[in-house]
């Protein structure tokens, strides 16, 4: 079995994911990509990660919608960092107040949100 | 047996009117067809090309992230990526190339910052992507303009803004659009100089936009907004009004107050709504004197400002318009009384078939 922590990123721009999936791989992390929040939530409670990295904006279910299934359907703790672009500072405020641990406004730099997971799965 | 002399005979037979109908359903017959081969064959064909899109994009975002991931941290740019760079620089000759490449650069760019943003800028430049996107500027349909724009806009590329400053009045709206965007997108205040002498009205949406990039920039410096204030092209007034409002721009007060008297509606109601934003009351006195000459909608910003500024000198005024024909006046007059001397407030009396005033004071004692 690995031994490599599990992280869930939902992100629709599949540049970025990719781009974040290389980087998070090269630091030792497992990760499973979700092109929108309805396979993030198959892929929460399938692979339970150590972590999760959701957009806010998003097809299908949005990132507020993930942190509300994780938090008060799945009943999980897991950390969830947010990411939002900007003037969505009130979206921010509502992830907040549905249990995100964390947010990164976009655009944002890879190495800073590698240095976030490193503190977050520490 | 061959039927088709009978069927001929038969047809030459029928009368003209029947004939030409025949005739015609045929035509269409043979129209519609073609028309679903050639349907079929133009699905087809927007399948392939975007499937062919979809695996050159995948390929395109594998490179680019190899090359944003291939950099050595000495020299700006490493020996792997001038290779990647090369091939790049020859591929985007071809037109199909070039726009996926463009699409998988600007997701990228718009989304990361720091060093792989300034790689992907670096990219931009050093593969010729550049003299692409300026080229786009002198073509003749205007979505390929407001495309280049829209790419030098992304990429930061200044060095357009005097053939963009040209573009600001295009007889094309998105291309105006773009133009405008790219100016403040990449000079901020500085940028908004184009509406010292515009000559289109700026929509809603439009101004919108322009809201939204200023503020995404911190420690910008503000330029004075009072010619703008001043501009007769109405359009441009509201959208100083919402700057004076945003950056609170108090340097602008005299000219709001003379904007009081601007003979369009809008714009004075707007006003009244930024110096109540402002908590002035120096417009009280120009205000109250004029107040039977505004307009419904004036008169409501205007009790709206007193709600905020209003003191005991305005007791005579507001005692006036107690019984106003207006509801939201009405209210406004009887919140602010009780306010600024709740014992008059209290000694108010409405007489008996005013029940609308004696619902308004039973609501507000209950706030």
């Amino acid at each position: 079995m690995s031994s490599k922590k599990k992280i869930v990123l939902a992100e629709d721009n599949s540049t970025l994911s990719l781009l974040l999936k290389f980087r998070l791989e090269k630091e030792g992390y497992e990760l499973f990509i979700a092109e929108d929040g309805k396979k993030a939530l198959e892929l929460i409670e399938n692979e339970q990660p150590e972590l999760v990295l959701t957009d806010i904006m998003m097809p299908y279910v949005s990132g507020l919608e993930v942190i509300s299934h994780v938090r008060n359907k799945l009943n999980m703790n897991t950390p969830i960092i947010v990411f939002s672009a900007a003037g969505q500072e009130e979206m921010v405020l509502k992830a907040f107040n549905l249990g995100a641990s964390d947010f990164m406004g976009k655009p944002f730099s890879p190495n800073e949100l590698v240095m976030r997971v490193k503190r977050m799965l520490s | 047996m061959n039927d088709s002399p009978n069927i001929l005979e038969y047809f030459k037979l029928l009368p003209i009117l029947v004939k030409v109908v025949w005739v015609l359903s045929m035509v269409l017959f043979v129209f519609i067809l073609a028309l679903i081969c050639y349907l079929k064959i133009l699905r087809i064909r927007l399948n392939k090309n975007e499937i062919k899109q979809k695996k050159k994009q995948k390929i395109d975002e594998e490179n680019l992230i190899n090359y944003l991931y291939a950099g050595d941290g000495v020299n700006e740019i490493s020996k792997e990526q001038q290779v990647f760079i090369n091939t790049m620089k020859k591929e985007i000759s071809d037109s199909f190339n070039r726009n996926i490449l463009i699409s998988v650069m600007s997701k990228l760019v718009n989304d990361i910052s720091g060093e792989m943003a300034v790689a992907i800028h670096t990219l931009y430049f050093k593969t010729g992507l550049i003299n692409y996107s300026l080229e786009k500027l002198k073509a003749k349909k205007w979505e390929v303009i407001a495309s280049g724009i829209s790419e030098l806009t992304q990429f930061e590329v200044k060095q357009a803004s005097q053939e963009i400053q040209k573009l600001i009045k295009h007889s094309n709206r998105e291309v105006r659009n773009q133009a405008q965007l790219y100016l403040v997108n990449l000079f901020q205040f500085k940028g908004l100089r184009f509406l010292d002498n515009l000559d289109y009205q700026l929509s809603e949406w439009n101004q919108i936009q322009l809201l939204e990039i200023l503020q995404k920039f911190d420690n910008q410096e503000i330029t004075d907004i009072s010619p703008w204030l001043k501009s007769t092209n109405i359009s441009v007034v509201e959208f100083a009004l919402k700057l004076a409002k945003v950056y609170s721009h108090f340097e602008a007060k005299d000219t709001l107050l003379e904007l009081l008297k601007h003979p369009n509606e809008e714009i004075r109601v707007q006003t009244i709504h930024v110096l109540s934003y402002f908590m002035d009351s120096d417009c009280k006195v120009y205000l109250k004197s004029n107040f039977e000459n505004s307009s419904e909608c004036e008169q409501i910003a205007f009790f709206n400002l007193l709600e905020i500024v209003a003191d005991n000198t305005d007791e005579s005024f507001v005692k006036e318009n107690i019984s106003h024909t207006n509801f939201q006046v009405k209210y406004s007059a009887l919140k602010i009384l009780k306010t600024i001397n709740l014992v008059n407030y209290n000694d108010v009396v409405f007489p008996e078939n005013d029940t609308q005033g004696k619902q308004i004071v039973k609501f507000i004692n209950t706030i």
